[in-house]
């Protein structure tokens, strides 16, 4: 299981930002190790975020994203104290999700 | 002669420094007996002002106590327009957190550091000491206010980096009291190495701190056939000079270091017509603008041409400078100068677009 991401979600005049630092590998599979071997593609395919029930967010990540991302976006729109609900899901089938109150 | 004053100026600091330190305030004067009118002891106030520092054994810690959540407002609004939300941010600086382990935090040593595995260096990676993060930010952060935090505020902002680094849980608060607790989680506590000739005493086998005083360099002291005087070896060509324009305005504009003049002696002269300039630099804007340069924002140069011709440049400007903003000039922000006054602030944005000399 991966480690949880961070989440940050404010509103302001009407407007949330909302960024998260998400912790994965980001492996690229171009990769090779100290032995000449090819390091095995591992990366996120999809990740998506939802304000309560509502979809804000639907994005195809690729192996041209860094390790440990940051991702930064807006909606407009929230209130303080509802959910912000991120997901995730990798190349290997893993998948996480996390959430956070607006503040 | 003003070399040989100078030199004594400094011998005769340290000394006052040193018999504060050992006997406190009242023995000072005996430390002046050989440079009579020279100089005057430093007041016991001028000491404790600077007497700032907070050593790896929290000598020098003040007393206070801070949580991850206040130290998470703080951080919002204090550094995260530099460093991250997170910590994480390699915009202008190396990032803070990030690339260390629980593993790591057992060890004390931390492992990507070798094994090459971290893309990049932080912060949290390289520090042994957590007094030494304590310090700095007490000393030189927020970048454009230095030693405006207070102490609560520091182990607030602390508390949330040690939270960032998943050292401590949320709810932790940090104070005087458990720092010492933290060091023991420091994940490369054991990464500092004090054997060698930078550091005095015996080797640290023997219970000293150094390598027993042997050099780090190889040079020997010349005993005959020595050179007589210095010879300078090679010089900056006069066609070369202005390559990079003027040197000393590249170079902070505080502090010991400056830059030569490199544009001669007409330029020298403008310079010295400086008064705006101070006030810039005492509000911190020379922090992160160049008069002539980008530096972390837009040089007023640039600022110049950008707004010329806009009747309305000054009012927006002073605006600008009051709330901060983001995104004109890409996405580092500038932070917020609620604290300059009003008179001051409409100087510097007339100063700023009449070309600011």
């Amino acid at each position: 299981m991966a480690n949880p991401m961070k989440i940050r979600a404010a509103n302001k005049d009407g407007v949330t930002e909302v960024k998260v630092l998400i912790s994965h590998e980001m492996e690229t599979g171009q990769r090779k190790d100290a032995a000449g071997a090819l390091v095995p593609a591992w990366f996120i395919t999809e990740l998506t975020a939802k304000h309560n029930d509502k979809l804000v967010l639907s994005s195809e990540f690729g192996p041209s994203v860094s390790k440990n991302p940051y991702l930064a976006f807006r909606f407009k729109g929230g209130a303080k104290g509802d959910k912000i609900i991120v997901s995730w899901k990798d190349n290997k089938g893993d998948s996480r999700t996390d959430e956070a109150a607006i503040g | 002669m003003f070399k040989f004053s100078s030199a004594s100026f400094c011998l005769r600091g340290t000394k006052t420094l040193l018999v504060f330190a050992l006997f406190s305030a009242s023995t000072a004067a005996l430390a002046f007996d050989n440079f009579k009118g020279v100089g005057r002891p430093a007041t016991p106030a001028e000491v404790k002002a600077w007497d700032i520092d907070v050593r790896p054994d929290f000598k020098g810690l003040p007393k206070g106590s801070g949580s991850v959540e206040q130290g998470q407002e703080l951080f919002e609004a204090k550094c995260a327009s530099c460093h991250g939300t997170f910590g994480e941010s390699n915009e202008v600086f190396t990032p803070l957190v990030g690339g260390t382990t629980k593993d790591d935090m057992k060890t004390g040593r931390v492992k990507g550091l070798s094994s090459g595995e971290l893309p990049q260096r932080t912060t949290f990676t390289k520090v042994a000491t957590i007094s030494t993060v304590f310090d700095y930010i007490q000393r030189a952060m927020p970048w454009t206010a230095p030693k405006s935090l207070k102490p609560d505020e520091v182990y607030a902002i602390l508390a949330y980096m040690l939270n960032l680094s998943e050292m401590v849980p949320a709810d932790f608060v940090l104070s005087d009291k458990n720092i010492a607790e933290v060091q023991k989680l420091l994940p490369n506590r054991n990464g500092m190495t004090t054997e060698h000739g930078m550091w005095p005493g015996a080797p640290a086998k023997k219970g000293g701190i150094g390598n027993g005083g042997v050099p780090d360099t190889a040079n020997k002291a010349c005993m005959k056939n020595c050179k007589q005087e210095v010879q300078i070896g090679s010089t900056l060509p006069e066609y070369a000079r202005t390559a990079h324009g003027e040197l000393a305005e590249q170079n902070r504009s505080f502090g010991p270091v400056r830059g030569t003049r490199t544009l001669g002696p007409e330029a020298a002269k403008k310079a010295a017509d400086a008064g705006t300039l101070e006030l810039a630099t005492k509000s911190g804007c020379m922090a992160c603008h160049g008069i002539k340069s980008k530096i972390v924002g837009p040089g007023y140069n640039e600022v110049v041409a950008r707004y010329a011709g806009q009747t309305d440049a000054e009012a927006r400007l002073i605006g600008k400078v009051k709330a901060g903003g983001q995104g004109v000039w890409g996405s580092v922000p500038m932070p917020p100068n609620a604290h300059l006054k009003d008179e001051d602030v409409k100087t510097l944005v007339q100063w700023i677009l009449s070309g600011a000399k």
